[in-house]
């Protein structure tokens, strides 16, 4: 690890002024890919800016048809809050699919979906419960924040400061672990929603990250069963490839658990 | 005639089990045997566990020393580079620097090699040769090297400077003129033709080639046979992982021209003996201090250039150094495991008998030889537990652009239980012989026993058929298909897998026991065993305690200080409880013989009046007595203090034996496995603990699963760099991946020491390979599934799978 100077400001616009008034900062939230790529010394920001003491950024809130979180919730606070269960069960049980203990009591929702890894479990609910990003200056629907890897329309030194989910008809969430590190190799989050809507988002497998399978859900619009899925395969030539997942068997564990997500509607299937 | 080539040095030397019954046991070591085993047999909780699960534990980092300083280490990012310079220039310009060494530096101040010897030369180990019979070349192991690195991650400078940061910041400064080389890190293609040398001393990079057995015998037997199976296997490269990664804490001191060494590692003694060499100095002038271990499994038994390292720059800098790996440098050199590429035919009869096996053999041992314990132990047991009459085995060692292999749990024996046993199931599916009968029938029988094998081996005891009964009667194994069926309904293809194993521990053959009885009444052991989680500080005292007939409580077991245990084996190749265990009951013997006389001397009568029971040395008839403690409190100004010690010396060889099956549900569609049941029954020899051998045997299995299902110290071919850099990429085993274990000990005294104690710490991980593999195989047989390379990742299933269903 490189020299960092660490600030912790209590307002959105301290952390902003903190980062405007610098030339080489970066926000910190739970830290969970910053801290360790720090450590690597494969990033070297000269101040690190902590945006978990913002009260704006903390608490959930459970509406009629909204759940909304701030930014800085732990996902073991998502895992556990009984409002969100009753409301997005699968929303629930993704967060507690998250690392384990420690991890899910430092991670949040915030820094998981800004970062935009793909491998990362969050932005697969983000985009398939059509959730809306706020940050401190607007207001982005979920289909145009995700823009590639690591990438999200978020411009330099905007902070996301809570993400309002719509509360789905139902939802299930399927995903397959990679065997060593236990991010998601494979998973898919769908939705029906109370238009009729089925979005089914996949994360960990995409070459370009989080993405919507429109194939399947117009499929799933018609009969919400994983019979419905029967046939459908996706492009190999879409998906990542590495030495735990070739890109032919992550498009196949891709259709699996988008069956598996339906056949699991208002829970977790974790393998 | 046979042409016997260099055979197992049974040839040469007697064996001892095959020698007339030794002499009558003295009266002190008789009395040690009646008295023997009132703890022994007895799960004690572990004396240190609250130590060290409060935080108390002293572990190498835990130290620190006034002034000191920290090294950080510049590594080769090439697997096969030449250094034409190194400039040091910006990096000692780098604020807090003070030092910068190279390999240059280590030729000017003459520091030698590591000596690592890495041909076993016990009498009993297989001897292993160059192919003319002479003497290997092994590659001299420079702290640094001044020519050129051979693997990616090997230290080519250390920067020692006032804080980590700012070592870190010098080595970045360290300016390198590499010139790339061309490499080989694939274990079968570094011997073949052409391959890019490693050393130019050895061109065909293949270093050791000897052959052992009858090869006449062989290629007659095989002539005769009615069934030839063959079959090629690599057992792929690991690494141990431990919790802690290594460190080390160097300190000279320029008045008593003595050094010191924090660093946890198999064995202190190994290390001072070895270091003092490589620094040039009389062994009495380094101290090396190692306490907690924080995981060993082999990866910490030799010696790591950065103890040297920092030794050495402490007397350069006259202040201490300190050096801890991150576990990237854990992950890219830390001494490996495995590697093992073995080609194997078995020569059958018609009516199942084995009639003879070829064995060739080829281990990968990295940029240089640091041990060839994997290759040798394994040679001497390529037949398994298995009556085969005739066996020849080529065994190889070979260099490639990689990191150093080393003894890892279970040294070489899960590498050839791997390839005897897969071949006993591709035999049974070839030929259509039952997988279970077929091994029956080719076991060795507790009537050979001893028994000596086809390359010369004297397995001294074990009932293997009644191990392999006991474990299909624990794992259910007749009522199979019916979970099979249940299985089937929720997707899942249930498969099982069966291995015996039979293993040989041999290890370093001195122990040295010091017994004191101390006046606040209690008694100090000195041992130089090395525990590193084995639970040493119990079980030792439990053999003490037993011995003098007083509470374990009272019993304290001294390691890894080398100013106070000054000969010691440390702790590998399961040789800890029989050497230590041993020697100890020889001490205690003597102990009590000497209290015979104290005491005789004391109560005014002759030391054969003298019984000794309780604790206490009483006169038979009367009730004159003295307590163990009261004695040595009493004699101590007439006498000196009552201690021993005790020096014990023994080769011959154990072998721990046993049997273990593995069920396994694996999904149809992504290729998914979870073990859901693992079975094992384990002849340890005498038992002194069976809590701590469970333990033992439970961290075993996980770690011979670990292999099987996800370990893979993964290089691209392409560039040779390491894939597998951290734990987002190495798959480990985790508790939620493991089933509850099924594990009975099965004790069948060896008569190879006093005490009938084989070996408890491998036999777990020896089968586990095998037993993993054969299940997954039997879970995939529907697709025509024969054999599936480790590790059985998902992705490597589903393609077997596939490549079934494509081929149907």
């Amino acid at each position: 690890m490189y020299a960092t100077t660490y600030h912790r400001p209590k307002t959105i616009a301290e952390a902003v002024a903190l980062y405007e008034g610098s030339e080489d900062a970066s926000y910190l939230s739970g830290g969970h890919t910053l801290i360790p790529a720090l450590k690597n010394r494969l990033a070297a920001p000269q101040h690190l800016i902590d945006v978990r003491a913002i009260p704006e950024l903390s608490g959930i809130a459970v509406t009629a048809d909204r759940v909304v979180i701030g930014a800085a919730t732990r996902h073991a606070a998502v895992a556990a809050c009984e409002d969100v269960k009753a409301a997005i069960p699968a929303l629930c049980g993704l967060a507690g699919s998250i690392g384990d203990v420690q991890v899910r009591h430092m991670g949040t929702i915030g820094g998981s979906t800004a970062n935009n890894d793909p491998a990362a479990d969050y932005p697969s609910a983000v985009l398939s419960l059509d959730a809306v990003v706020h940050t401190d200056r607007r207001v982005l629907a979920a289909d145009d924040f995700f823009q590639g890897l690591y990438t999200t329309a978020l411009a330099p030194g905007e902070i996301l400061v809570r993400i309002e989910f719509r509360i789905p008809e139902i939802a299930g969430y399927a995903k397959f672990r990679n065997p060593a590190s236990r991010y998601s190799m494979a998973a898919a989050f769908v939705s029906r929603h109370r238009d009729g809507k089925v979005r089914v988002a996949i994360t960990g497998a995409g070459n370009g990250g989080v993405f919507r399978w429109s194939e399947a859900e117009e499929r799933l619009a018609d009969d919400l069963t994983p019979a419905a899925l029967d046939g459908l395969a996706l492009d190999p030539s879409l998906m990542m490839g590495d030495m735990h997942a070739p890109a032919d068997y992550r498009a196949h564990l891709v259709a699996v658990m988008s069956r598996r997500a339906v056949e699991n509607l208002g829970r977790t299937y974790i393998l | 005639m046979s042409s016997l080539q260099n055979t197992a040095s049974a040839g040469e030397v007697v064996h001892p089990l095959k020698q007339p019954k030794p002499a009558e046991l003295s009266p002190e070591m008789k009395l040690v045997q009646e008295a023997l085993f009132r703890h022994v047999g007895k799960p004690l909780p572990r004396k240190e566990d609250g130590r060290l699960i409060t935080g108390k534990g002293r572990f190498s980092d835990d130290f620190s020393l006034p002034g000191q300083t920290y090294a950080a280490i510049v590594r080769s990012p090439y697997p096969h580079a030449r250094i034409n310079g190194i400039d040091k220039t910006e990096a000692l310009e780098s604020p807090g620097v003070l030092l910068v060494l190279t390999g240059e530096d280590i030729l000017a101040d003459n520091i030698l090699p590591i000596p690592h010897n890495p041909v076993p030369s016990t009498n009993f180990d297989m001897k292993l040769r160059a192919k003319d019979g002479s003497h290997a070349f092994t590659g001299p192991h420079y702290l640094l090297p001044a020519d050129k690195a051979r693997h990616v991650g090997e230290a080519v400078a250390i920067v020692v400077a006032e804080t980590a940061a700012q070592a870190a910041d010098g080595a970045e400064k360290v300016m390198v003129d590499w010139e790339e080389l061309p490499f080989v890190t694939d274990t079968a293609k570094a011997a073949e033709p052409g391959a890019p040398a490693v050393w130019d001393e050895v061109p065909g990079n293949v270093f050791i080639d000897t052959t052992f057995g009858d090869v006449e015998g062989t290629n007659a037997a095989f002539a005769a046979a009615d069934h030839v199976v063959k079959a090629e296997f690599h057992i792929h490269r690991v690494t141990g992982v431990t919790m802690e990664p290594r460190a080390s804490l160097g300190s000279y001191d320029p008045e008593t021209k003595r050094y010191t060494l924090y660093a946890g590692s198999g064995g202190a003694v190994r290390q001072k003996n070895e270091l003092s060499k490589v620094l040039g100095i009389e062994p009495k002038d380094l101290r090396v201090l190692s306490f907690d271990v924080g995981g060993n499994f082999g990866t910490r038994n030799r010696v790591y250039v950065e103890f040297g390292l920092v030794l050495w720059a402490s007397r350069k800098l006259g202040r201490p150094v300190k050096f801890t790996a991150t576990r990237s440098e854990s992950f890219l050199t830390d001494y490996q495991g495995r590697d093992l590429v073995t080609k194997v035919e078995l020569a059958i009869r018609k009516d199942g008998r084995f009639l003879a096996m070829r064995a060739d053999n080829l281990s990968n041992v990295g940029g240089r030889a640091v041990s060839l314990s994997p290759l040798s132990k394994g040679s001497g047991l390529i037949t398994g537990s298995y009556d085969i009459p005739y066996a020849t085995l080529r065994a190889r060692a070979v260099f490639s652009n990689t990191m150093c292999t080393q003894a890892y749990r279970s040294s070489g024996r899960p590498e050839v239980t791997f390839a005897i046993e897969r071949m006993c199931e591709l035999a049974a599916d070839q030929l259509g012989f039952d997988k279970l009968e077929l091994r029956r029938m080719n076991l060795v029988p507790p009537s050979a026993m001893p028994y000596v094998n086809a390359v010369g081996s004297v397995y001294d005891s074990g009932e293997y058929e009644k191990n392999m009964d006991r474990a299909l009667e624990l794992a259910e194994w007749s009522t199979f298909e019916a979970r099979k069926a249940e299985a089937a309904t929720r997707g899942k293809l249930l498969g099982r897998g069966f291995a015996n194993y039979v293993e040989s521990s041999i290890g370093t053959p001195k122990e040295r026991a010091e017994i004191e009885i101390k006046d606040d009444g209690t008694v100090e052991v000195v041992i130089g065993t090395q525990p590193s989680g084995q639970g040493h500080e119990t079980s030792f005292a439990q053999v003490v305690a037993d011995m003098l007939q007083v509470p374990v409580e009272k019993v304290w077991i001294v390691i890894g200080d080398t100013d106070i245990v000054s000969v010691g084996g440390g702790s590998h190749s399961g040789r800890s409880m029989r050497h230590a265990g041993t020697v100890m009951a020889m001490a205690s013997a003597d102990l009590l013989a000497e209290g015979r006389r104290r005491s005789a001397e004391l109560l005014g009568t002759t030391p054969g009046e003298i019984d000794f029971e309780g604790g206490v040395f009483r006169q038979r008839n009367t009730n004159h007595a003295v307590d163990i403690f009261e004695l040595g409190r009493r004699t101590r100004a007439s006498h000196g203090t009552l201690r021993v010690v005790r020096d014990n010396e023994m080769h011959t060889p154990v072998f721990p034996n046993g049997a273990a099956i593995c069920e396994v549900e694996v999904d149809r569609e992504t290729g998914h496995v979870q073990i859901v049941r693992y079975t094992s029954i384990d002849d340890v020899g005498r038992c002194i603990n069976p809590l701590i051998v469970h333990g033992q045997t439970h961290g075993g299995i996980a770690q011979g699963v670990g292999q099987a299902m996800w370990e893979l110290c993964a290089i691209d071919a392409e560039s040779g760099q390491p894939l597998a850099g951290s734990l987002m990429d190495y798959g480990m085993p985790r508790s939620d991946t493991m089933p509850s274990f099924t594990c009975e000990i099965a004790e069948v005294f060896s008569p190879t020491n006093p005490l009938g104690i084989k070996a408890g710490g491998e036999g777990g991980t020896t089968p586990a390979l095998a037993t993993v593999v054969n299940a997954v195989v039997d879970a995939l047989s529907e697709f025509g599934v024969t054999d599936i390379q480790m590790p059985v990742t998902p992705a490597t299933v589903w393609r077997a799978m596939n490549t079934g269903r494509n081929a149907s």
